[in-house]
């Protein structure tokens, strides 16, 4: 087991306030719309809200931006923190690590954000409506792909390091004498609200069918059924933008051959049109399929890891009120 | 390709435009630093301030100081290719993806089913396949376009039809006056190539519909479907398996492609849409 380090909440505060002027240290934050991430500062360093399900953004705003000049270098990229990134965003970030540091084709851009940001992850004990990360393999805390782990009780926070950058940080800016040992009742304080959560989540979604029988489900399923669903989609996306793994993206072309990258989705018309005027995606049933095979079908086949990590916040982002794991059970016999 | 960065481009000047039909131009450009490609892989060509499409260059691989793109007018950028004159400055990324496996072919006899403007990957796959001749028993070039008229790089045919090992056979589906070669779909003139199946392989590339009546008939010769390379045509954007455009299936068909064999691709759904 990797070292717990507890330090009060309030010293805690303090330390995210202060490191607020030389790193961009964003984290959730209650605000009308809900929770999502803010820049902290000084004053607003209390405000942060820990271990709740989950900031309405995915974590990969941070490095796959909506509009980004990939043509000119960024001078001095601030140092940047990210707390309270839900594990299933973590999740996801893995899968944009295989796909943007491909070894072949390394994203330069990708991975100066990548390095340039300590990721402070923090463990969920209440859930959401449409959260269903277990059922997807997904425990609602990390185990790795971030810097540090985060959890809490009313007064301590306690930070597991993962990562040497973890490590580091916590060596570098927590006071020794901060630092109190962990008495094992906490520890199992924390797993008593971690195993919660994971019951929690476990009890309501017990009817919806696991990633590897939902690949399959849909390998083989009716056009009819995708198309009620898609019958009700408006194509305007927003299942993809907010989606932790959809990366799709344009390359728009400037003057002195710049070129910036903004984030596409396949549900948009005309996304795979090719200039002759084929479209295979042309049909929006089609089209609505396409992400779902995309996340269930060839991601795990290409990456060997399912797109989808259960946030359930495509379900909540859409106008239609269409609700994937509806269609998914509807798919699974 | 530029490893600094996968989106800048290197420039490259326009040295001469060819006509080649009403609706097809060739762009001979002249690259700013030597560019080596295998044939059949792909690049970016950037109008700078206002897009880029990806095309297979039309010309030989082992030539490096000049590079030949052959467009179709279709659309948007296109269009404003074809207004170029000499002189201008374009952007190129690349090479992408995976081209012919020509050493694949050694020992073999191959046979290209091409269509309209799909003739362009296949005349830099004909240059490829000249210089390594002696290594292939039979080059069998299978043509068709809509008109005599459409029918591009006239000048390769006759010279084909020189060279020992090779020959080509023409289809059009309009004739005009004066025109003596074969009329009908370019799948028709498979019937008459009488390829020793066992030790061939076949090359398609063109229209959506003539690469599917084009692999079903070849499958109905007796051909497997190990020894049929498609060459897909995708909305290819980044180049590099990322923006998702050119997804099929598992594929990123800028890197995994543009060239795959249909075995590889045969089970996808909605293969030939």
């Amino acid at each position: 087991m990797n070292d717990i380090y507890k330090i009060s909440l309030e010293e805690w505060q303090r330390l995210v306030g202060s490191l607020s002027s030389p790193y961009d240290i964003f984290a959730p934050v209650r605000k009308e719309g809900g929770l999502d991430y803010s820049l902290i500062n000084q004053e607003t360093a209390g405000d942060i809200v820990y271990n709740v399900a989950k900031p309405a953004s995915p974590v990969k705003i941070f490095f796959l931006p909506v509009k980004l000049n990939v043509t000119v270098p960024v001078n001095h990229l601030k140092k940047t923190i990210i707390i309270g990134a839900p594990a299933c965003d973590i999740a996801g970030l893995k899968l944009l690590d295989k796909i943007y540091l491909d070894e072949k084709f390394f994203d330069g851009i990708y991975l100066e954000r990548r390095n340039n940001t300590l990721i402070i992850s923090s463990d969920c004990y209440t859930i959401q409506d449409h959260c269903h990360c277990t059922t997807y393999g997904i425990n609602p805390y990390s185990a790795d792909g971030c810097d540090i782990n985060l959890s809490s009780d009313k007064e301590y926070i306690y930070l597991m390091p993962y990562t040497e950058k973890g490590d580091l940080f916590i060596k570098e800016y927590i006071p020794a004498n901060l630092i109190f040992n962990t008495g094992e009742n906490k520890i199992d304080t924390i797993s008593g609200l971690r195993s919660q959560a994971v019951n929690s989540l476990n009890d309501r979604n017990k009817n919806l069918p696991g990633t590897e029988e939902t690949g399959e489900s849909m390998k083989h399923s009716s056009k009819e059924t995708w198309k009620k669903y898609a019958s009700k989609c408006v194509s305007c996306g927003a299942c993809s933008a907010i989606c932790p793994t959809c990366t799709c993206f344009l390359l728009i072309d400037k003057p002195d051959f710049e070129k910036v990258k903004q984030l596409d989705t396949c549900q948009y018309p005309a996304f795979e049109r090719v200039a002759g005027g084929e479209d295979p995606l042309k049909e929006l049933s089609i089209r609505f399929r396409n992400r779902y095979l995309c996340k269930y079908v060839w991601k795990p086949e290409r990456f060997h890891t399912v797109a989808c990590t259960g946030c359930g916040r495509c379900i909540e982002a859409c106008i239609a009120k269409i609700n994937k794991n509806e269609l998914i059970m509807e798919l699974t016999p | 390709m530029r490893t600094d960065n996968l989106y800048k481009v290197i420039k490259a000047s326009v040295e001469e435009v060819i006509e080649e039909s009403p609706l097809i131009k060739t762009l001979v450009l002249t690259p700013e630093s030597p560019f080596r490609f295998n044939t059949g892989e792909f690049i970016e060509l950037t109008l700078n301030g206002y897009g880029e499409a990806p095309f297979t260059p039309s010309s030989s691989p082992l030539i490096t100081d000049k590079l030949e793109i052959t467009i179709m007018k279709t659309g948007y950028i296109t269009e404003k290719f074809h207004k170029l004159k000499p002189g201008a400055v374009l952007g190129m990324r690349g090479p992408f993806g995976r081209g012919y496996p020509v050493e694949k072919f050694f020992g073999k006899e191959v046979v290209i089913l091409g269509g309209g403007c799909g003739l362009a990957p296949i005349r830099s796959l004909l240059f490829a396949l000249e210089n390594v001749k002696d290594k292939l028993k039979r080059v069998v070039l299978c043509y068709g376009s809509k008109t005599p008229s459409d029918c591009i790089y006239k000048p390769l045919f006759s010279r084909l039809n020189t060279i020992d090992k090779f020959e080509t056979f023409r289809t059009v589906d309009k004739p005009e006056p004066g025109w003596n070669e074969s009329v009908g779909v370019a799948t028709i003139l498979l019937d008459k190539v009488n390829m020793d199946i066992e030790n061939s392989v076949a090359v398609v590339c063109g229209p959506p519909v003539m690469m599917k009546f084009g692999t079903l008939r070849l499958l109905e010769m007796g051909y497997r479907d190990n020894q049929i390379y498609l060459s897909m045509e995708k909305n290819m954007s980044c180049g590099v398996g990322k923006c998702g455009h050119c997804m099929m299936g598992e594929f990123f068909v800028c890197k995994d492609g543009p060239v795959f064999t249909y075995e590889e691709v045969k089970s996808l759904p909605d293969l030939w849409k």
